[in-house]
């Protein structure tokens, strides 16, 4: 419709894209400790709507860190092999800690955006009032 | 002097044509459309809202629905003030 209300949906689009990005870092720190699990990572793409771009952001397909999983010593362990190491996940705890404090910054950049340009329509309409 | 009251009823007949209302067209259509847009806007946040209250919608979604909404409703409001208003003016006119 207009420019107001398609910002709108395009901090809208962010602050929904954040919050994806946020449930996987939470599923990443609940999953430190399971055995062979692997820190899922999200993208970004800009959305296409019917063709062309409609200036939102989306999430893109899950993608799994494929670097090596963390070998921990414990022969006690039922997933123990012959020399008493198991594969950990290899999720970096200091890493989705960042990664988490930057989704929330992002969240508020667009929730800011979203305010004002609530605060610019309603002060639009302001000016007919007397 | 009867002609002169022919005279002007003839001019006011002649007024009267040119202020007319068109149909279906200027303002008027412009403003149905106003109010089918906005009508629509009032639709979309009235589901968007009974989604995310009897299932598990998205909470961005419902915002941006309400938001949109305050501030159709606040044009809407503010435009039919300014218009009543107008109104009044010309109602109060002295003739």
């Amino acid at each position: 419709m207009t420019d107001f209300s398609d910002a709108l949906n395009v901090a809208t689009s962010g602050m929904r894209a954040q919050a994806a990005r946020l449930r996987y870092v939470s599923e990443n720190i609940a999953n430190t400790d399971t055995p062979g699990y692997h820190r899922k990572m999200v993208s970004f793409e800009a959305e296409v709507d019917a063709g062309r771009a409609s200036g939102a952001v989306t999430t893109g397909p899950l993608r799994l860190d494929q670097s090596p999983l963390e070998t921990i010593y414990d022969p006690a362990h039922p997933l123990a092999d012959a020399n008493g190491n198991y594969d950990g996940s290899n999720v970096n705890l200091l890493l989705e800690i960042a990664d988490a404090r930057e989704a929330q910054r992002s969240y508020e950049a667009n929730l800011k955006m979203f305010d004002q340009i609530r605060q610019m329509q309603q002060g639009l309409m302001d000016l007919l009032r007397k | 002097m009867v002609l002169t009251t022919h005279l002007i009823a003839d001019r006011y007949a002649a007024t009267r044509a040119a202020t007319a209302p068109q149909a279906g067209s200027g303002l008027g259509a412009s403003l149905g459309n106003a109010a089918l847009d906005f009508a629509a806007t009032l639709q979309r946040s009235e589901q968007t809202a009974m989604a995310s209250m009897t299932s598990d919608a998205d909470p961005h979604a419902l915002v941006q629905a309400l938001a949109q909404t305050e501030l159709a409703v606040e044009t809407a409001v503010t435009i039919r003030n300014k218009v009543v208003e107008a109104y009044q003016e010309i109602l109060r006119m002295p003739v």
